[in-house]
């Protein structure tokens, strides 16, 4: 699903976010990656959605090589990921319901399997009761959760998930955390940075990856 | 791919109000500055207008007189009037008679016309009355040298000249008037739109990310840039249509020697002329737009 082979990246201001990164991940796993503010966890998810390339190195998602001459069909790639930001990036002045809907009506599909999509994905993470209340009404809990339900209404290969723990109190994380675990199946690969290590419960999980400034230092096997 | 966007046609739409909604007032004060540009720009066109339409007036109104030889007989003069009708660059041929010609003279000379009373038979001979394209003056006045039967021609050609020039610099000045403001409208318009774009910025870029394509995010932005220009349009062409109907009135009763165009017609122009800028803008401003709200 995931190989990374010596990948970098610097970043314009000269900042070496990562460092000869090595990586294998593959289909149906859950990993964790944790690190402290700062070690380069997202900008590793960020490589992962193309949102940066890699400075040098080798890394490919699901058979596409990332880097910038394959922009367009990185752009097509993004539709069999499913990204949860640490800051939801939700559409403000829509409904939940629209909101999630809105993360892949523009993927060729039925209008009513969008419909069913997006309310399961609702239901699924405990939502559908204010399918049509604005986000802008909703805790910030609670939009985490849309958040989450508009990443996997798109039924996607691969889920990204940004610090989906933060500002979350030990209660709250764990249910999101092990809601988000609950999208791993055989085919779906599930990636979750997080610095909140004392909530992992290593049972649950396939892979940890610690990163620290920029460098992997542990990949342990759950 | 088509099928999809069509299938979203009432989710583009819906998406356009909801943007339009999002920044309400950001969006009403655009709307009415869209409309004061566009109004700008019509009082422009309307300027351009008449004065292309005095300009053509005063090039209609250009014309030679000629004085035949008086034993040429009707059969003559009719047979002089049709070769002169055959010279390239000839609009219309017309005999204006002694009578005609004694009282044209009168309305010239208003209250001194007494002074014509002096003379005991009308001092005026017949002539040949011929407007003249403008752009072949010379080949007009070569043309009717060669022809027998011609004892003079008055062709007041400096005049004719200057008649020439004013209408060419009339033209020339206000299509390049109506270009810049045409080309500043384009730029305030398109820069307009793009700041409405940037307030939906992150917007843009979370849906890059989700992977929805350009074209697909592109189209609310357009239809509410088409929703912006579109309705200054109205706004602008319902204003213009009011100052129009009144301006014209009062110039005509101001300026009763200016030819200008009908009022009716001249509105007609007005507003074709802004549902195309509207629709052009409307488009081409949000594509610029668009195209210049690159991704973090």
């Amino acid at each position: 699903m995931i190989e990374a082979k010596g990948v970098a990246l610097r970043y314009p201001d000269q900042t070496l976010a990562l460092k000869n990164i090595d990586l294998e991940i593959q289909p149906g796993e859950l990993i964790f990656i944790t690190g402290p503010s700062g070690s380069g966890k997202t900008s590793l998810l960020k490589l992962f959605l193309g949102m940066e390339y890699p400075t040098s190195g080798y890394l490919e998602v699901m058979g596409q090589l990332m880097n910038p001459t394959q922009a367009k069909a990185i752009r097509k790639l993004r539709r069999r990921i499913g990204p949860v930001f640490q800051e939801f990036k939700l559409f403000p002045g829509r409904t939940v319901f629209e909101n999630v809907l809105l993360g892949h009506r523009f993927l060729h599909m039925p209008k009513t399997d969008l419909k069913e999509n997006s309310m399961n994905a609702l239901e699924k993470v405990g939502l559908a009761h204010k399918a049509f209340s604005l986000v802008e009404n909703l805790s910030w809990g609670e939009h985490q959760r849309v958040a989450i339900a508009r990443a996997v209404a798109r039924k996607p290969l691969l889920i990204l998930a940004d610090e989906p723990t933060g500002n979350l109190d030990k209660e709250n994380a764990l249910k999101i955390l092990n809601l988000l675990a609950s999208f791993k199946d055989n085919k779906t690969s599930v990636i979750i940075t997080t610095h909140a290590t004392h909530l992992l419960d290593c049972e649950k999980y396939d892979k940890l990856i610690a990163i620290h400034h920029g460098v992997l230092q542990l990949e342990r096997i759950g | 791919m088509m099928k999809n966007y069509r299938a979203n046609a009432a989710y583009f739409i819906k998406e356009a109000v909801t943007i339009f909604r999002f920044n309400l007032f950001s969006n009403i004060l655009s709307l009415f500055s869209i409309a004061l540009i566009f109004f700008i720009f019509a009082m422009m066109f309307s300027g351009w207008q008449i004065s292309n339409h005095a300009a053509e007036a005063l090039q209609g109104e250009a014309e030679i007189n000629v004085y035949y030889n008086q034993n040429i007989g009707t059969q003559g003069i009719f047979q002089l009037s049709e070769k002169i009708k055959g010279i390239n660059g000839i609009k219309k041929v017309r005999l204006v008679d002694e009578k005609e010609a004694y009282s044209r003279m009168e309305k010239i000379l208003g209250e001194e016309s007494s002074v014509l009373k002096i003379f005991d038979e009308n001092p005026f001979n017949p002539y040949l009355e011929i407007k003249i394209d403008l752009e072949q003056t010379d080949l007009v006045l070569n043309g009717l040298k060669v022809l027998p039967g011609i004892e003079h021609v008055r062709n007041n050609k400096e005049v004719l000249d200057r008649v020439h020039s004013i209408a060419g610099t009339i033209r020339i000045f206000g299509s390049l008037v109506l270009f810049a403001v045409g080309l500043s409208t384009l730029v305030i318009v398109s820069h307009m739109l793009r700041q409405g774009i940037e307030h939906n910025r992150e917007q843009i870029n979370t849906l890059r990310l989700l992977g929805a394509s350009e074209v697909f995010i592109g189209i609310p932005y357009l239809l509410e840039g088409l929703l912006l220009t579109m309705g200054g349009g109205i706004l602008s062409g319902l204003a213009s249509e009011w100052v129009v109907r009144k301006m014209t009135v009062q110039l005509a009763s101001v300026l009763p020697f200016m030819p200008f165009p009908q009022a009716g017609v001249l509105c007609q122009q007005i507003l074709f002329a802004l549902s195309a800028l509207s629709i052009f803008l409307g488009i081409a401003g949000s594509m610029l737009a668009l195209s210049s709200a690159k991704p973090d």
